[in-house]
C-alpha cells in the first residue's frame, strides 16, 4: 500500500516537539481559504509547472505535485534523519492535506514508525469520521488539531465544512491516550474578533483534559498566495493583510487563561 | 554587562581610526640589517637582535584612559610592513592607498622613505624573493595557473596559540631555562651543539628585549603620571606602570597583570614577524578562571572593574588589522580580520567540562563588544552544558557571525591520531578559520590552499591549463579518453598526487629557508620544547611540528565527478565532447543542457549517496596523496579543509565546470554544497558533510546560513543545540551559522554607508560587510536567498 505525499520536509522544528519529519499528505476535504497548501487540496496526483532561469532564459519543467510512498520508503527517510530525531527527542509528523483523508495508510505509516521507536504525530483537521480516528489513536503520541471557528455557519462559509464532526472528533481526542496541541489560524476578517475568539477559548476550557498541552496560534501569512496561480485554484483572501504583532501578543494573553502554555507559531 | 564610559571611547577610538601604513617598522629593520653588527652576526641572533633594535626605537604609545597598553604601530591601527618578509613597492603601496576595500593610507612621507629608503635595500632580497628563486618552473606553473596558493610568500608561518604555561610563566623563568639548556648542550657527541648555543644565545636576547619594551612602558606611564591633573588616573598610571615592571618579566598574578602579560607577547610575536594569524590567548577563559576566582575571594577586583579590563583588552585587538599584502594579492585580498580566535568551554587536562564562570563572563564581553577582531569560538564537547551552547546562539542570532562552533572531542581525536599525548589534545583547540592544534606545544603551519577543482579541470585536458596556456599537470589524458568512470577516477588521483607532489617540494625548499633565514627566537620562546630542545620554531623546535595543505572546493567538485557520473557514464544523456563544447562556450547557446546540470543532476549536500560517494572517493584521494609525507623540519604533512575567502580566487581561474557553475564564479567553500544546491535542509546538509572523515583531518568548515526565525525562542534553540550535537556526534570538526537576510545584504550593497558596522560570516571568519569584493557579497547574498526561501 502507498500513500500519496506532495512533500517532505526535514528539519521540521514547527509541527511538533523536537526536529520531525513531516510528510504532507495529499487530499484535504475542506478548503479554507487562507490554505497555504493549496497543492495538497486535491487527492490526485497534479502535474505543476516550475519555472527556473539560468541567466535571463526560463526554463518550464512539468514537475509532479504528490508522489507515492510505501511505509518502507517513510522508514528509510526517517532513518536518515534518526540521529537528529533522538538528539533532539523529536519524530515523525503527517501532516497535510488532510492525513486522516488516506487513514488507511496512515495507521499502517504510523505502526510502523511507532515500532521503529520514533514519536509520532498526526496534524489534523479533525475532519474525519470518529471511526477513523479511534483506530489512529493506538499509535499516534499526539495531535495537532486545529480549531478555525465555533460558529458552524462561518465554518461552511470558509472551509468548506460545518464544525459538528470536528468538535465531537476534539472531544474523544481529549479523552484518548494521545496529547493534543490546538491549533489555532488567526485569520484577520474570519475569526481574529473577539467574539469569535471568545468562543475559541470557552470550548477549550470547557473541553480541557490532561491531554491538552497547548495552542499555537498561527498568524495568517501570505506565502501561499502565489501558488494559487500555479494551481489555477482562485485566491479567496484578497489583499488580506497579516495580523498585526501586537494583535497576537494580545490574543496570546487571552488564550493564557485556558492554563496550557500558549505558543506564537507552531 | 553593561560597556563602561572608558570602554566605549576606546571601542568607538577603535572604529573612527583609520587604516594607515607606518614606516617605522620597515625603517628601524633596515637600519639594523645595514649595520655592521648584523653581517657578522648567526642568523637566530641576527634576528634576535633585530627584534631586540625594534622593541629598543619603536614608539611607546599610550592611549588616553586605556588600561592595557602597547601597540604594534605608534598608534593604534597604524600598520608596519615586514620588507625582510616581503616588500611593497610603490605601486603596492598606491593600491593600497586607493583600493575600495579595506584600503591603507598611504601618506607622502611614507613613499619617500620607501622610495629613499626600503626599496634600494631590500629590492630583490626578501625573503618573498629568495623563495620564488628557488621554486622550480612546475611550481611556478601550478601557482600561476590557480592549483595552489603558498601561504609563506607574503608572511611568515604562524597559527600558533598561546599554551596553558605561558600564561603562568614570566621570561626571567625561561631565562632560567635557557641557561640550564645552554648548560646541558654536548658539543661531544651531538653535531648540533653549536647551533642549539647560537638559538639558545638568541632566545636570551629576545627575553631581555621584551623585558626592556615593558619597561619602556612603565617609564612612559610613570612620565604620564607626574603631568596627570586626574588624581584618579594618576592612580591608574602608577598601578599600569607597576603592572609593565612585573610582567612580562615574571608571571602574572592578576587578571590585569595576566592580560598585560599576554597582549606584550602578542606584541613581541606581530612585532618579530607578520606570523599568520597574528597570535592568538587561545583557552582565554580557562587561564582568566584561577586569577579571577582568587581576586574575587580577595574582594581585590569586582565585577565591574573585571568588565573593564576585559573591553580594554578587547579593544586591543580590533586595533590591529592585518599586515597589507602586496603583488596581486593586494588588490585581490581585502581581508581586515587578522584571524585570532579565541576559545571558550572545552575540556580541562583531566577530561573534565571546563565551561565555567569565565567562559560565560567572555560570552558577555563579545556580545557587548561586537568587535571584529578578536574572532571567538566556543568548544562544545558532549560534556557541555545546553546553558552554554544556549549563551552562544543568543550572540550568534545577532548575525555577527561570532561565535563559531567547534566540536571538543572531534579536536582531541584528531591531535591523538597526529601523536599528541592526551593533556597536550585537550589543552588544544581551533585557532585561525578551523584548524586544529596542540596550544603552546605545537608548531602547525597551513602552507597553503589547493584547488581540487583546478586538479579535475586539468585530468579533463590531459594536464593543459588553458588560461595560462601552458602544460601545468601530468598528461593523463583528455576527458574522452576514459573509457569509465573509474578510469577517470584513476585519472584524477594520478593528477592530486603529482600536483601535491609539486606543492610538497615547494614547502619542503620553503620551510628551509625560514630555518636558515628567518628564525623566530621570541615565538620559539612561547611554544614548549624550543628552549630544551635549543631549536628555533621554524626550525622543528617545538614539541609538535605539522603542515598543513588546505583543500578546496570539496562540494564543487564532488558536484562535477558526479555530473560527468551521471549525465555521461551512467545516464549516457550527454557525450564528453558535448559536454566539452558546452564548457568552453561558458554555456551560451547551450543553457539547456546547463540547465539539466544544475537541476536533473545529483548533488552534493542532500544526504544522497550516489553524489555524496564522490565526495569521498576525493577525500580518500587528497588523504592519501598528503597525510603523513614528511615535512623539512621534521614534522609531518597533513589535511584540512577550509577555503577562508580562496573559493572566490580559484574560482576566478577556473573556466565553466560541468556541474553547470559559469567560468570564473566562485566555488563551494569548505565543505559547504556548492552555494544553492543543497534542496533538502541543514539535517540533510551535515549528514553528506558527515560522510568524509573529519577525525584525519585538522579541520573542515561548514556553513550553514539561517533566517533569524530559526532562533525565536527557547524551543528553537533546543533545535539548533540538538542539530550541533547531533553533527558533533557525527564526528563534524565544525560549524557557523550565518543568521542574515537577503534583503538586509542588497540594502547593504546599495548603500554602504548606512552599514559601516555590518558584519557576516565570510567562511572561517566574519569580515566586514562593506570590505568584501562585490563578487563576495554576490555569493553572500544567493547563499542567503537560497535560505530564505
Amino acid at each position: 500500500m502507498k500513500g500519496l505525499i506532495f512533500s517532505v520536509k526535514r528539519y521540521s522544528v514547527h509541527d511538533g516537539p523536537g526536529i520531525r519529519v513531516t510528510f504532507f499528505m495529499k487530499g484535504c476535504p475542506l478548503s479554507c481559504w487562507w490554505c497555504h497548501n493549496p497543492e495538497g487540496i486535491s487527492p490526485e496526483p497534479e502535474k505543476v509547472v516550475q519555472k527556473n532561469k539560468i541567466g535571463e532564459k526560463e526554463f518550464s519543467i512539468v514537475e509532479d505535485a504528490g508522489k507515492l510512498f510505501s511505509v518502507d520508503e517513510i522508514l528509510g527517510i526517517l532513518e536518515k534523519e534518526r540521529a537528529f530525531i533522538t538528539h533532539s527527542k523529536g519524530g515523525v509528523t503527517f501532516s497535510g492535506g488532510e492525513p486522516m483523508l488516506q487513514c488507511e495508510f496512515l495507521i499502517e505509516a504510523l505502526k510502523a514508525c511507532k515500532d521503529a521507536g520514533y514519536h509520532t504525530a498526526v496534524d489534523t483537521s479533525g475532519y474525519s469520521s470518529t471511526e477513523n480516528y479511534r483506530s489512529v489513536i493506538p499509535f499516534t503520541d499526539l495531535f495537532l488539531f486545529d480549531i478555525k471557528h465555533i460558529d458552524d455557519t462561518m465554518h461552511l462559509k470558509y472551509t468548506g465544512v460545518s464544525n459538528f464532526l470536528i468538535l465531537e472528533n476534539l472531544l474523544l481526542l481529549l479523552h484518548s491516550p494521545g496529547d493534543v496541541i490546538i491549533r489555532i489560524p488567526v485569520i484577520p476578517g474570519v475569526n481574529d474578533d473577539s467574539g469569535s475568539m471568545n468562543d475559541i477559548r470557552q470550548l477549550l476550557i470547557n473541553f480541557k483534559t490532561d491531554n491538552l498541552k497547548k495552542i499555537n496560534l498561527l498568524p495568517y501569512h501570505k506565502t501561499g498566495s502565489s501558488k494559487y496561480n500555479k494551481f489555477n485554484i482562485p485566491y479567496r483572501m484578497g489583499s488580506i493583510e497579516p495580523p498585526s504583532k501586537g494583535r497576537i501578543q494580545e490574543l496570546k494573553e487571552f488564550f493564557c487563561e485556558v492554563g496550557v502554555k500558549v505558543k506564537i507559531g507552531g | 554587562m553593561k560597556i563602561t564610559e572608558r570602554v566605549k571611547q576606546l571601542r568607538q577610538q577603535s572604529l573612527n581610526a583609520v587604516e594607515k601604513i607606518s614606516a617605522e617598522r620597515a625603517l628601524l629593520i633596515t637600519q639594523f640589517y645595514k649595520s655592521d653588527q648584523a653581517r657578522e652576526l648567526s642568523a637566530p641572533v641576527r634576528r634576535a637582535r633585530a627584534f631586540e633594535y625594534l622593541l629598543k626605537n619603536k614608539k611607546i604609545y599610550i592611549g588616553e584612559g586605556e588600561l592595557i597598553v602597547g601597540e604594534r604601530g605608534p598608534s593604534p591601527k597604524e600598520t608596519p610592513t615586514y620588507p625582510e618578509i616581503n616588500l611593497h613597492s610603490l605601486k603596492d603601496l598606491e593600491t593600497l592607498n586607493s583600493r575600495e576595500k579595506v584600503s591603507f593610507r598611504v601618506d607622502e612621507e611614507v613613499r619617500a622613505i620607501y622610495k629613499n629608503e626600503i626599496i634600494p635595500f631590500w629590492e630583490g632580497i626578501s625573503n618573498r624573493d629568495r623563495i620564488i628563486s628557488l621554486m622550480t618552473p612546475e611550481w611556478i606553473g601550478a601557482y600561476n595557473a590557480g592549483v595552489f596558493t603558498e601561504f609563506q610568500e607574503q608572511r611568515a608561518p604562524g597559527h600558533t596559540a598561546l599554551g596553558y604555561r605561558m600564561f603562568r610563566t614570566g621570561f626571567l623563568q625561561l631565562k632560567e631555562e635557557i641557561r640550564e639548556s645552554i648548560s646541558c648542550l654536548d658539543y661531544y657527541n651531538d653535531p648540533e651543539a653549536f647551533d642549539k648555543s647560537e638559538e639558545l644565545k638568541a632566545m636570551d636576547i629576545a627575553c631581555d628585549a621584551i623585558i626592556m619594551y615593558a619597561n619602556r612602558h612603565a617609564d612612559e606611564l610613570e612620565q604620564l603620571a607626574k603631568t596627570e591633573d586626574s588624581s584618579e588616573r594618576k592612580k591608574e598610571l602608577h598601578r599600569m606602570a607597576a603592572i609593565c615592571r612585573k610582567v612580562p618579566a615574571n608571571a602574572p598574578e592578576t587578571v590585569h597583570e595576566m592580560l598585560q602579560h599576554y597582549w606584550f607577547i602578542h606584541l613581541g610575536v606581530i612585532t618579530e614577524l607578520n606570523p599568520w594569524d597574528s597570535f592568538n590567548p587561545g583557552r582565554l577563559d580557562q587561564h582568566l578562571y584561577p586569577v579571577y576566582k582568587k581576586e574575587m575571594e580577595k574582594g581585590s577586583i569586582s565585577k565591574d572593574e573585571l568588565y573593564d579590563l576585559l573591553g580594554c583588552f578587547w579593544v586591543k585587538f580590533n586595533n590591529h588589522p592585518s599586515p597589507p599584502k602586496m603583488g596581486v594579492t593586494a588588490y585581490e585580498s581585502s581581508t581586515y580580520t587578522d584571524f585570532c580566535l579565541i576559545n571558550l568551554g572545552g575540556v580541562k587536562p583531566d577530561g573534565t567540562d571546563a565551561v565555567n564562570e569565565m567562559s560565560y563572563i567572555l560570552l558577555d564581553v563579545i556580545k557587548e563588544m561586537r568587535l571584529l577582531q578578536p574572532g571567538s569560538m566556543v568548544q562544545i564537547s558532549k560534556k557541555s552544558p545546553d546553558r552554554f551552547i544556549h549563551k552562544a546562539l543568543d550572540i550568534i542570532k545577532t548575525g555577527f557571525g561570532q561565535p563559531s562552533c567547534f566540536n571538543t572531542d572531534s579536536i582531541i581525536q584528531e591531535l591523538l591520531r597526529q601523536g599528541k599525548n592526551i593533556v597536550d589534545a585537550r589543552n588544544g583547540g581551533a585557532s585561525g578559520c578551523v584548524e586544529t592544534g596542540a596550544f603552546g606545544t605545537e608548531a602547525y603551519w597551513l602552507t597553503g590552499y589547493f584547488s581540487l577543482p583546478k586538479a579535475l579541470e586539468l585530468t579533463l585536458n590531459d594536464g593543459f591549463d588553458k588560461r595560462t596556456n601552458r602544460l601545468v599537470g601530468i598528461e593523463t589524458g583528455y576527458a574522452d579518453d576514459y573509457k569509465s568512470f573509474e578510469d577517470l577516477v584513476e585519472a584524477f588521483r594520478s593528477q592530486v598526487n603529482y600536483l601535491i607532489d609539486i606543492k610538497i617540494r615547494g614547502n619542503n625548499v620553503i620551510e628551509k629557508i625560514f630555518a636558515r633565514w628567518m628564525p623566530v627566537p621570541f615565538l620559539s620562546l612561547l611554544v614548549e620544547d624550543c628552549i630544551s630542545n635549543g631549536k628555533d620554531y621554524n626550525n622543528g623546535g617545538a614539541r609538535y611540528n605539522t603542515s598543513y595543505i588546505q583543500g578546496v572546493g570539496l562540494g564543487s567538485v564532488t558536484d562535477m565527478l558526479t555530473s560527468i557520473r551521471y549525465n555521461i557514464y551512467d545516464r549516457k544523456k550527454i557525450s564528453h565532447e558535448e559536454l566539452k563544447i558546452a564548457l568552453d562556450a561558458d554555456f551560451t547557446g547551450y543553457e539547456q543542457i546547463q540547465y539539466d546540470l544544475i537541476y536533473n543532476t545529483p548533488k552534493f549536500g542532500n544526504d544522497d549517496e550516489y553524489a555524496d560517494q564522490q565526495a569521498v572517493a576525493v577525500f580518500e584521494i587528497y588523504y592519501d596523496a598528503v597525510n603523513g609525507r614528511p615535512t623539512s623540519r621534521g614534522g609531518v604533512h597533513r589535511i584540512n579543509l577550509l577555503p577562508t575567502t580562496s573559493h572566490v580566487y580559484f574560482g576566478s581561474v577556473i573556466g565553466a565546470t560541468p556541474d553547470g557553475r559559469k567560468a570564473f564564479k566562485p566555488l563551494s567553500e569548505g565543505i559547504s554544497p556548492s552555494q544553492g544546491v543543497d534542496k533538502q535542509g541543514p539535517t540533510s546538509v551535515i549528514k553528506s558533510a558527515s560522510k568524509i572523515d573529519h577525525l584525519r583531518t585538522g579541520g573542515t568548515l561548514l556553513n550553514q546560513k539561517f533566517a533569524p526565525s530559526f532562533f525565536e525562542d527557547e524551543e528553537s534553540y533546543d533545535n539548533l543545540t540538538a542539530l550541533i550535537r547531533t553533527y558533533f556526534s557525527l564526528d563534524g570538526h565544525h560549524i557557523q551559522f550565518n543568521v542574515v537576510n537577503a534583503e538586509t545584504l542588497r540594502d547593504a550593497q546599495k548603500h554602504p554607508e548606512l552599514y559601516r558596522d555590518l558584519i557576516v560570516r565570510v567562511a572561517g571568519y566574519s569580515d566586514y560587510f562593506n570590505d568584501l569584493g562585490e563578487d563576495l557579497q554576490d555569493e553572500i547574498i544567493a547563499r542567503t536567498e537560497h535560505e530564505e526561501v
